[in-house]
């Protein structure tokens, strides 16, 4: 089966910024593929290209087939799209939001009442039908952006930090029903910040830094291919170090420095710990390696301001 | 340019959020202009004797009426179109659909269009009671087609301004430079003979001048002198700033 996204060589500049740099990735249809990146990698950029509201500069991006373009009403159609930045209708009800919508994508007026009456349901705002915007919760409004993008019976979903700003609760519910969407066939495309919302939803996931893919695979098997299983975290100061690392020569881990904290990433993390309490290092943490940890070490622990 | 029936879409989802706002819209469109008619028609006019065989408010009232239609329609292309650009981002969400940029925005500019016809009905209906009615039936509906043309003309010119502004006092800009000069130059409140020649050029160089001209003309039943050669430049100069103000705003909207 070809890939339902397709990009080759994608490139977007605003003037001189290069916003995304020649990136190549396939997005199969079924899966859910993430895009992980700090502020300004270029994730919505991506996404904004592949649900056609911003053209490309160079390179070819093709969804089902065709190519996407400003305009491309086809695509739309079959697109869903949960943005970033709440644009909820602030004039209209929970209700007339989605009418309102469903007559974008031309469904008809008895077909649109029972999608909405469903859809409803399914983000669990069916007592906030008559609600005004200004009433709902974020968490409420969040659902409703998912509702919204539902009401066309999207191909494929592309959601743009879905989660944002939204309590553990709320931040739950959202991810089974992203699940729940995926396990119906629909294809996510997700950008996201949070290393949790990668590892719970997607099936692949790309790295994106400074515009460009630097790392793509299963989220399981790109952390064990750059950290390893552990990791182990002492917290020291750097002075000590040269001694320390001295000490576990033996040991075949890799190590990092940032600020007060020595981290080990390593296969084994139970005998380095036992090391390190020889040496009398007792304020030491070993825990299973993240996708955050993958995430921080091919982006930089520095601040991206 | 992209525009196909979807245009009709953005302007029902403009209808349907209007229904909370109708009451003090239509208080707010009608005050003004009935504080003109009020105080140059009666309270001035009553000082003016007969103008042109009739009292003054029939000079006034075909000016005043599509100076509401004007200002209903600019106001809603500035202030309304970008409160749903940069604010409630409504634009934003309706791009993502099969509607396209330029169908948002000729919706937009056609729901100005619609504003400034309530406006201009409100002040028909307030001149009728004062005694003042287009010529004939059949002129009378030829100015509510007119009145919607009219909003068209200056939604369009209001969304070029829009296109471009960086915020919210940037629109006093054009009020105050372009739309205030034009409504005391364009002979809505006295005939512009008496103006020095510069002057009269330059009001020839004002749309309104020429909207003004049509109007009053519906009023007295007698087509002024010039006013097909009026008509002729107000459908071209619109056709043209419809184009440029699309054109614009797809700029702004899309990147």
């Amino acid at each position: 089966m070809p890939p339902l996204v397709s990009a080759s060589k994608l490139t977007k500049k605003y003037g001189d910024l290069v916003a995304v740099d020649g990136i190549d990735f396939e997005i199969l249809e079924g899966e859910c593929f993430g895009f992980l990146g700090p502020n300004g990698a270029g994730k919505t950029t991506t996404v904004r290209m592949i649900h056609c509201v911003s053209p490309l500069t160079s390179g070819t991006l093709t969804v089902a087939g065709h190519p996407a373009a400003i305009d491309n009403r086809a695509l739309k159609q079959i697109t869903g799209v949960i943005p970033q930045e709440i644009n909820l209708d602030n004039d209209l009800t929970v209700f007339e939001n989605l009418v309102v919508f469903a007559r974008f994508f031309d469904v008809g007026r008895r077909e649109a009442k029972t999608r909405i009456s469903e859809l409803l349901r399914f983000v669990e705002l069916e007592a906030k039908a008559a609600s005004k915007i200004s009433d709902l919760s974020t968490g409420m409004k969040r659902r409703l952006l998912i509702a919204r993008a539902l009401i066309n019976r999207p191909r494929v979903i592309v959601a743009d930090e879905p989660t944002t700003g939204l309590d553990p609760q709320a931040r739950h519910l959202i991810w089974q029903r992203l699940r729940q969407l995926k396990s119906q066939g629909t294809t996510l495309v997700l950008t996201t910040q949070y290393m949790e919302e990668a590892q719970q939803l997607c099936d692949r996931l790309v790295v994106m830094y400074q515009g460009k893919i630097l790392k793509a695979g299963t989220p399981s098997r790109l952390v064990e291919e750059e950290i390893g299983r552990e990791v182990v975290e002492v917290r020291m100061p750097p002075e000590d170090d040269a001694r320390i690392l001295a000490e576990l020569s033996a040991f075949s881990c890799v190590h990092e420095r940032v600020g007060d904290t020595l981290y080990f990433y390593c296969r084994d993390g139970h005998a380095l710990m036992r090391k390190l309490l020889e040496l009398d290092l007792p304020n030491t943490l070993n825990r299973p390696a993240t996708l955050e940890d993958v995430f921080l070490k091919l982006t930089g622990r520095s601040l991206h301001e | 340019m992209s525009l196909s029936y979807r245009v009709l879409y953005v302007f029902l989802r403009n209808l349907y959020s209007y229904k909370r706002f109708v009451v003090p819209t239509f208080l707010v469109s009608l005050v003004e202009p009935l504080f003109y008619l009020i105080t140059f028609g009666i309270g001035m006019g009553a000082y003016m004797g007969a103008f042109g065989g009739k009292p003054y408010l029939h000079f006034l009232v075909p000016g005043v009426l599509a100076t509401a239609v004007m200002m209903s329609s600019s106001f809603e292309c500035l202030y309304g179109t970008y409160i749903k650009i940069v604010h409630e981002k409504v634009y934003e969400s309706l791009i993502a659909t099969p509607v396209s940029a330029d169908e948002a925005v000729a919706g937009d500019i056609l729901w100005g269009s619609f504003r400034g016809l309530i406006s201009g009905s409100l002040m028909m209906i307030v001149a009728l009671f004062m005694g003042v009615a287009p010529a004939s039936p059949g002129r009378f509906v030829l100015l509510l087609v007119f009145m919607v043309f009219v909003g068209i003309l200056f939604g369009s010119l209001a969304m070029i301004v829009t296109s471009i502004a960086p915020s919210f006092d940037f629109f006093s800009y054009y009020t105050e430079l372009v739309i205030t000069p034009m409504m005391f130059f364009s002979g809505v409140f006295f005939p512009l003979d008496n103006f020095p020649g510069w002057m009269k050029t330059m009001a020839g160089f004002m749309p309104l001048t020429h909207v003004v001209r049509i109007s009053r003309s519906l009023f007295t039943g007698e087509p002024a002198p010039g006013i097909w050669g009026s008509l002729a430049g107000l459908v071209v100069l619109t056709a043209v700033i419809f184009g440029i103000s699309t054109r614009m705003m797809r700029k702004r909207l899309i990147k």
